[in-house]
């Protein structure tokens, strides 16, 4: 099989997974028991964590192990609702707002749906047709009751990368115009870590990871929470993790993640550079393909607004899920958005559809991504398949 | 032990010309649905009346059967008790107790009486009903307007006591109608099509077109759901998957944009024809509504109907979507209707497709395709399964 979503998941290292579970096996004792074995473990676990910090590249700040990416972001966000519950002395609900895009991922975009629908403000920014986030429209959407505003470092459909730096200066200022310190800046870093250099020290509160993108395990995640004061989580329980997390950690998950962070920002010039090629290549291949487009529309190779892993092409005339299936078939995996969910069989992909794409071409789109055991053969391979299912299937 | 029902035929009543093979074939379909459901059962006849035992064990999946079983109006389970005065106050009391012991309290008696050596007549069997249970029950009470449970006992070839019956589907005994083929979908409509038709008698076979990969494997095993679903309604139901991507491509290569929607019903129409007369079907059937999407039109009807000879049974052509939905959630395919797996050619169908086929023209359009040979091919290539 040609794997080429990465962005979904990534193919886990082998050599890391067994590594970490005789790691954890020999630590096998709960970091939170008073005994000489637990505090091994502890100081074990500590170690692990400090390891991971630096290797996702963080200059500050601190780690929250978490059960996976979409945990992590749903901490802060679910902090919102503690936040307006205790606001009040009455025990009245306050509403607060939010500020958030309509290109973040299902972790964040469905979550503050959900507080929206119980009474929290709401406001969702559009994305510049490059499906890049303006920070002057983030920061013009700050309200004085904004408790939290929510953007991604890198999308996952596009690749696009925002300027969280940029965007944490605008609602600041914005933030002094309303007489207000700044809302909390919560940065969905899923799609960037090991593929595109972010810093959450370079003005987040709070920053989401994950490790099976990069080749650690599955139900590994952190929060990555500035010094200062933590959001208030709303699940509480043996109080892990600072009460942030409660549950009792993964030793094996967090040396994994530390390991697989660390061989990601070892190689990380040279990993770039590499996908940089591949990207050029499937770019070059795909405009050989009459009718199929790069999206964002116009999305050249080495372009630094994107990340040089994953690319959204479309195939006009063709679903993208009717072309992800025939691609199956040849042997080459790639990804497309729910097209055809039954409520929103017409209505498109939101995250394109936000871009402005129209309709038919965004339900026509597929995703591309790659790691670092992609060969070029591979992005042979999916041009080969797509070309003759494209031929074959469009009408 | 062993759960013994009384089971009310309805319909077959009034065809008094067809009366005994109309019977024949309710019994015959009962103990088939019983067999396959490996529930031993032995069946009594009588007019108006039959009889089933099942191991009590069986006695859920066995109610499960009678409520789906057209032809059937109704059932309960009965105790049978000779046909004396005692026995049938002792069966009364027996049931009541059942019916107290689920919170009911206020109840009358029915008493149908068609054995007329019987020592006392209908009303008097009712009163003594009474009386019995209101002595054996304390906290009962009669009351005649508002009953929470009836016990009815009938006296015929033996006496027979029970309380509220559940209602059956009614209609007629499947396969007394011959059988119909239905063009089944994933979509909400045509399984309640199908089960309306089933109902008045039909013993039924459907076709799904499958165009992968434009509609998706779980499209298909969606409408393998619907049949099975459907099936237990049916007793059996024959389910044929006509491979139909290479009609469908040349259709959409070969065809104006605004008419493939036309030609492709047609095709359907044309494929569902050839397999009518392969498996001896006498009728077609179809979920269509007029007027429900934009292309049902009457029009359209006409078109798509001139490429067979069949009758095509269109139960839903007059009903109003909230009423088909309706059908569909009580008898248990909605939810697996509106799982998303929607054929996506929906997604790249005509934005404005032709409305009103004029049929010379369209059917000029649909010959200059020159699909016979994908169909008969395709035809060729369907996959039976039995269900």
């Amino acid at each position: 099989m040609t794997y080429l979503d990465w962005a979904s998941t990534s193919p886990p290292d082998p050599a890391i997974l067994s590594e970490a579970a005789l790691f954890a096996s020999r630590l096998y004792a709960n970091p939170s028991s008073r005994h000489q074995a637990g505090a091994e473990a502890r100081a074990a676990l500590e170690r692990e964590r400090a390891r991971l910090l630096t290797a996702i590249g963080a200059s500050t700040g601190r780690l929250v192990l978490t059960g996976g990416g979409t945990e992590a972001d749903s901490i802060p966000i679910l902090a919102v609702l503690r936040q307006a519950l205790g606001a009040r002395r009455d025990g009245s609900v306050k509403r607060l707002h939010i500020v958030t895009s309509e290109i973040e991922h299902a972790a964040v975009y469905e979550q503050v749906l959900v507080l929206k629908s119980m009474g929290m403000g709401l406001s969702l920014v559009r994305p510049r047709p490059d499906g890049c986030l303006d920070p002057a429209s983030i920061a013009a959407a700050v309200e004085r009751d904004t408790a939290l505003v929510a953007v991604m470092a890198v999308n996952n459909e596009t690749g696009a990368i925002q300027d969280i730096a940029g965007i944490a200066a605008a609602i600041a200022e914005a933030a002094g115009v309303l007489g207000r310190a700044p809302p909390r800046l919560h940065v969905d870093a899923v799609q960037a870590l090991g593929k595109v250099a972010f810093d959450p020290g370079s003005g987040a509160g709070s920053a989401a990871y994950s490790a099976h993108k990069i080749r650690g395990m599955r139900g590994v995640g952190a929060l990555w929470l500035r010094q200062g004061p933590a959001p208030e989580p709303l699940c509480v329980g043996g109080g892990q993790e600072g009460g942030l997390r409660p549950g009792t950690e993964s030793l094996q998950g967090v040396r994994a993640f530390a390991a697989a962070a660390e061989a990601a920002r070892a190689g990380f010039d040279g990993r770039v550079s590499r996908a940089r090629r591949l990207e050029s290549r499937l770019l070059d291949g795909l405009a050989a393909i009459q009718g199929a487009l790069p999206l964002p529309l116009g999305r050249r190779a080495g372009d630094g607004r994107y990340s040089p892993f994953l690319l959204s092409a479309a195939f006009p005339g063709l679903s993208g899920e009717v072309l992800a299936r025939s691609l199956s078939d040849r042997g080459v995996a790639v990804s497309t958005g729910s097209a055809c969910s039954s409520n929103a069989k017409r209505s498109g992909r939101r995250v394109l559809r936000a871009m402005g794409l129209d309709e038919d071409l965004s339900l026509s789109a597929i995703r591309v991504s790659w790691g670092d055991l992609t060969e070029e053969s591979d992005i042979d391979a999916f041009l080969e398949a797509a070309s003759a299912a494209y031929f074959e299937l469009k009408t | 032990m062993e759960a013994f029902y009384l089971i009310k035929i309805g319909e077959i009543l009034l065809k008094l010309g067809n009366r005994r093979e109309f019977e024949e074939r309710l019994r015959a379909q009962l103990r088939d649905r019983l067999s396959r459901a490996s529930i031993p059962h032995r069946i009594e006849m009588y007019p108006g009346r039959f009889f089933a035992s099942v191991p009590e064990e069986k006695a859920q999946e066995t109610e499960r059967i009678l409520s789906r079983t057209p032809g059937v109006n109704g059932f309960a389970r009965a105790i049978k008790a000779p046909k004396t005065v005692d026995a049938v106050l002792e069966a009364a009391v027996e049931v009541a107790k059942g019916r107290v012991a689920s919170g009911l309290t206020r109840f009358k008696a029915e008493t149908r009486r068609s054995d007329k050596s019987f020592p006392l007549g209908s009303f008097e069997l009712s009163a003594r009903i009474g009386d019995a249970v209101l002595e054996a029950c304390p906290g009962t009470r009669v009351d005649l307007h508002r009953p929470e449970f009836t016990i009815n006992s009938e006296i015929r070839e033996r006496a027979y006591v029970f309380a509220d019956p559940e209602s059956g589907l009614r209609g007629l005994p499947t396969g007394s109608g011959g059988t119909g083929l239905l063009l089944l979908s994933g979509g909400i409509d045509s399984p309640v099509a199908g089960y309306m038709m089933a109902r008045r008698g039909l013993s039924l076979e459907a076709v799904y077109f499958h165009a992968y990969p434009y509609t998706s494997v779980e499209a298909q095993d969606k409408v393998v759901s619907l049949a099975k679903i459907l099936s237990e309604y049916t007793g059996r139901l024959t389910l044929w998957t006509v491979p139909f991507t290479e009609t469908q491509l040349k259709i959409k290569k070969g065809s104006r944009q605004d008419l493939t929607t036309l030609m492709m019903r047609a095709a359907m129409m044309r494929t569902a024809h050839l397999l009518a007369q392969r498996i001896d079907a006498n009728c077609l059937i179809t979920g269509e509504s007029l007027g429900q999407v934009a292309s049902q039109t009457a029009e359209n009807l006409r078109f798509a109907e001139s490429f067979t000879d069949y009758p095509i049974l269109r139960p839903l052509v007059g009903m109003d979507k909230e009423d088909t939905i309706k059908i569909a959630k009580t008898i248990g395919t909605f939810e697996t209707s509106i799982l998303p797996y929607e054929d996506c050619c929906v997604l790249f169908s005509p934005k404005h497709p032709m409305l009103r086929a004029k049929l010379g023209r369209e059917r000029a359009a649909y010959e200059e395709l020159g699909l016979e040979g994908l169909i008969m091919g395709a035809l060729e290539k369907a996959e039976r399964l039995e269900l």
